[in-house]
């Protein structure tokens, strides 16, 4: 009880010194606890309390600083929030606590063109940051397919790989130093060779700390040539793809789309040349004339090679790459998507999206898939299906289909892309035990009273331990192949 | 929406489950960036009228929402960035007309409402005064209020016509077009409010009375061009008109469409101007209606003028703060929201900035003046003039 009052006291406290960027107000906070993830209120209030306390929009280090000062002596917990632009409720409280909207904390600081290397406030977007850099010729080196509202800092702690990522690497591999907050308050300057070290905070989802600041590289912006290639069959797009990664000239951008995501398009008006079926492969290349040059020989030569796969009209591989940030508008077709990001091996994408026909067969629903190729052995896949969140019981039935697409994508060696609170089911597929116990360690070195962020990324809640959360969602899918369950069905 | 501009709105309910809360909408909000808050965002908005409309929770409508929903300018820049193509201006919109129809909008919404019914403009003069303006011109031209076969009919719209800080543009406008031996007519106290201010306080039935007055009006006199110099005016006649015009041939232009049309006739003789010159963009006439190159090559067509780009243009441009009728419910806001625009203006070193809304150059230049930068404002029809001396 006593402990309780304080913290009441602590909030006031900071409610008062923080004044109109401070509120407590019902109205504001309900916004605050849900991200993406419209997850039913009756599945997520019995275990959560997503509902903060108190949000505080803080303008700097310092702030931030004075803010988790008092919360961690009253060990008051703590969310960090910028975009919230992720769906496993990285940025929604589980207990209560304080939400930081971090969005205030904004802007470029400086800009070295000689190091090639741009620092920035971490609440800054991907696409402010792309517009200041524009007018001076310059371009960030890959960027999140959600750049218009992904924070630098919510990318960071992050898997950070997207656009550009095959070329470019992971959003660590650019990451020169960054400025983070401790839980304790220490403001802290952290590079690859510090005592913790830059790996601690990439993809640690805000549990280890806030980061304010970060020095990134950037590259020249140079011109660049859009392919859309269509074939007929998934087979000879996945060929088509490993021999494009694999090619003198690597692309900046490598986008599939499958069957059903192209015949959705076609059918919600916005499918590239009106293509009603079949699969779409993006490519797309940044760099010299040259190198330019070479990668129309290396895509013409392909397309002259191979009798089943064609190239789309110029236009319509521009317009594709022109809406690069819209892959969300599959969701009219919904009204509402559920689904699952695979990170899986490429060499793995055909037989998994075979299986994902099948398992889409098995649950009488249609399920598209798209995704970016982000590494040279590796592919973020995206599969999705339709839902309608305001029918609740079909929509918690087909919750269950999520997991089946996280399933199978095990079955090819994949896991989840991020793990926040929804994915600690599949922490034991996600990370191998020596690195979930040295990551559990690191939480415990920077955050021994668990403040930051609790409930994300190193255990499960009880009632997602996976055995629970496997018997249960096994369940929801037999009763779903009984009743249906589809917003269309 | 999307790069070929296809509008997929469908209804309230459906577009706010589409909306997939993916925060695309934040940084181009004119609204967000000022105030901040989560619930001032589009996708906080939408948010909540997901639980109101589409679940049926009446009890999220509260007054704080109705704020909220009325904290618009209207300036579409969400729509641009919506990754789920929603028409988010159609959005505002018709949550405006179910507050209203639950009769919860904001007490200055009905204010508008009573006296446009009551006056047929936006001010409390009475509308036979709708050429009052004209006292100002050396020569009135013949024919200027209601002839019948007129080439071009010029709808003044209200602020022009009664405010007179803003006079100088229908001013400016008629030089241009007598200076160019243009047959134009005007309809002087047969004009009524085009209806955007009742369209946009939820009033959209109201508004559709204005729109047929005015439509039968220009049917009546056998008018076939007819041009606006406010930008809201013209988005209303484009876009809003399409029932009642139907079968009828109106061409609808913005007076920078029609004077870069004469511009490129050669119908004026524009001296050189040793000026820089930025130019903004109406939400209305830029995003809103896809017009953006006819004022840029009257600037650029006009000798000795240096051109230079604001940092957000084109269909990313910033709001004035003008818009939506915010104005009449949070004015500190729309000043708010002026002062981000007034700082790129600042930034690019102009001496004059040239719009083609009356109400972005009311608000710009108040700003301006706040500030005491020395920037001229003007319309593009009194930079014209000014050029042909």
């Amino acid at each position: 009880m006593g402990e309780k009052i304080m913290e009441a006291e602590v909030l006031k406290l900071i409610k008062e010194k923080f004044g109109k960027r401070a509120t407590d107000s019902k109205f504001e906070c309900a916004l605050y606890t849900r991200d993406l993830a419209p997850v039913p209120a009756i599945l997520v209030d019995p275990m959560f309390k997503t509902m903060p306390d108190l949000v505080v929009r803080p303008e700097n280090s310092e702030e931030v600083s004075e803010i988790l000062r008092l919360a961690n002596d009253r060990g008051i917990p703590v969310t960090p929030r910028a975009g919230a632009s992720t769906v496993y409720f990285d940025t929604v409280p589980a207990k209560g606590g304080i939400v930081m909207d971090l969005n205030l904390i904004k802007g470029i600081v400086g800009l070295d063109e000689t190091k090639m290397t741009v620092t920035v406030k971490a609440g800054t977007t991907w696409g402010e940051l792309e517009h200041c850099l524009r007018p001076r010729g310059l371009a960030p080196l890959a960027v999140p397919s959600s750049a218009p509202a992904a924070s630098l800092g919510g990318w960071f702690c992050m898997m950070g790989y997207g656009i550009g990522s095959l070329k470019y690497g992971s959003m660590l591999s650019q990451v020169r130093e960054i400025e983070v907050v401790l839980p304790n308050g220490d403001i802290r300057r952290v590079t690859a060779d510090t005592d913790p070290p830059l790996t601690w905070f990439a993809s640690s989802e805000g549990t280890l700390g806030i980061v304010t600041l970060l020095e990134v590289g950037i590259r020249r912006e140079r011109a660049m040539k859009h392919f859309l290639l269509h074939s007929r069959e998934f087979d000879e797009t996945a060929k088509v793809l490993a021999e494009i990664k694999d090619a003198d000239v690597t692309p900046y951008n490598l986008h599939f789309t499958d069957e059903p995501c192209v015949k959705e398009m076609h059918k919600q008006g916005f499918s590239p040349d009106n293509i009603d079926a079949g699969c779409l492969l993006a490519v797309d290349f940044d760099g010299t004339e040259e190198e330019l040059n070479k990668a129309q020989e290396m895509i013409s030569d392909l397309v002259a090679r191979n009798g089943k796969v064609s190239l789309l009209p110029e236009a319509a591989a521009d317009r594709e790459w022109e809406e690069r940030y819209k892959l969300l508008r599959l969701k009219r077709g919904g009204p509402s998507e559920l689904g699952g990001e695979v990170w899986l091996p490429i060499n793995e994408l055909a037989g998994y999206l075979s299986d994902i026909r099948k398992l889409a067969a098995r649950y009488h629903i249609d399920m598209c898939s798209y995704g970016h190729v982000v590494t040279p052995e590796r592919v973020c896949v995206m599969t999705m299906f339709f839902a309608d969140e305001t029918k609740t019981f079909a929509y918690i039935l087909n919750l269950s289909l999520v997991k089946k697409i996280q399933d199978v994508g095990y079955r090819h060696g994949g896991y989840p892309y991020g793990v926040g609170l929804w994915n600690t089911p599949y922490l034991n597929r996600i990370f191998p035990v020596p690195q979930l116990a040295g990551m559990r360690d690191w939480k415990k070195t920077l955050d021994p009273r668990g403040i930051m962020n609790p409930g994300k990324l190193y255990k499960w809640p009880l009632m997602l331990n996976p055995f629970n959360f496997s018997i249960g969602m096994n369940l929801m899918a037999v009763l779903r192949l009984f009743v249906g369950g589809g917003a269309r069905g | 929406m999307t790069t070929e501009e296809k509008n997929f709105f469908t209804t309230l309910e459906k577009e706010s489950l589409i909306c997939g809360r993916c925060g695309s909408c934040r940084s181009s909000c004119p609204v967000y960036q000022v105030l901040g808050w989560e619930s001032a965002s589009p996708r906080g908005k939408i948010s909540i009228a997901r639980e109101i409309f589409a679940k049926g929770n009446k009890g999220a409508l509260t007054d704080d929402f109705v704020q909220r929903v009325a904290q618009c300018t209207l300036c579409g820049a969400c729509a641009n960035a919506c990754s789920t193509c929603i028409d988010t201006r159609s959005l505002w919109l018709e949550m405006r007309k179910r507050i209203a129809q639950q009769g919860k909008g904001p007490k200055s919404y009905e204010a508008i409402r009573n006296n446009l019914i009551a006056k047929k403009n936006i001010s409390t003069f009475s509308n036979e005064d709708r050429l009052e303006w004209t006292q100002d011109l050396d020569d009135e031209p013949e024919g200027l209020e209601l002839k019948a076969g007129a080439e071009v009919c010029y709808f003044v719209g209200c602020v022009s016509s009664f405010f007179p800080q803003s006079a100088q543009i229908p001013l400016a406008t008629t030089q241009l077009l007598m200076e160019s031996g243009v047959d134009f007519t005007t309809m002087g106290g047969e004009e009524w409010c085009c209806g955007f201010p009742l369209l946009s306080t939820g009033f959209a039935g109201d508004a559709r009375e204005f729109t047929r007055h005015n439509v039968s009006k220009i049917k009546e006199l056998g008018i076939h061009t007819l041009i606006a110099s406010c930008a809201s005016c013209y988005h209303v006649w484009k876009h809003e008109c399409g029932s009642e015009l139907d079968g009828y041939n109106l061409e609808v232009l913005h007076t920078t469409e029609y004077l870069a049309r004469l511009v490129k006739e050669g119908r004026f003789v524009l001296n050189e101007l040793d000026e820089v010159v930025t130019y903004h963009d109406p939400c209305d006439l830029g995003r809103n209606s896809g017009v953006y190159d006819a004022p840029r090559e009257i600037i650029r067509s006009i000798p000795g003028v240096e051109f230079v780009e604001l940092d957000h243009n084109r269909a990313d441009s910033l709001c004035c703060g003008g818009g939506g009728n915010l104005q009449s419910v949070d004015a500190e806001l729309a000043a708010e929201i002026t002062r981000l625009r007034v700082k790129e203006i600042k930034e690019t070193g102009a001496t004059i900035v040239v719009s083609a809304c009356q109400q972005c150059e009311q608000m710009l230049g108040a700003a301006l003046r706040k500030e005491g930068l020395p920037v001229r404002v003007m319309d593009i029809s009194e930079l014209i003039l000014e050029a042909i001396g």
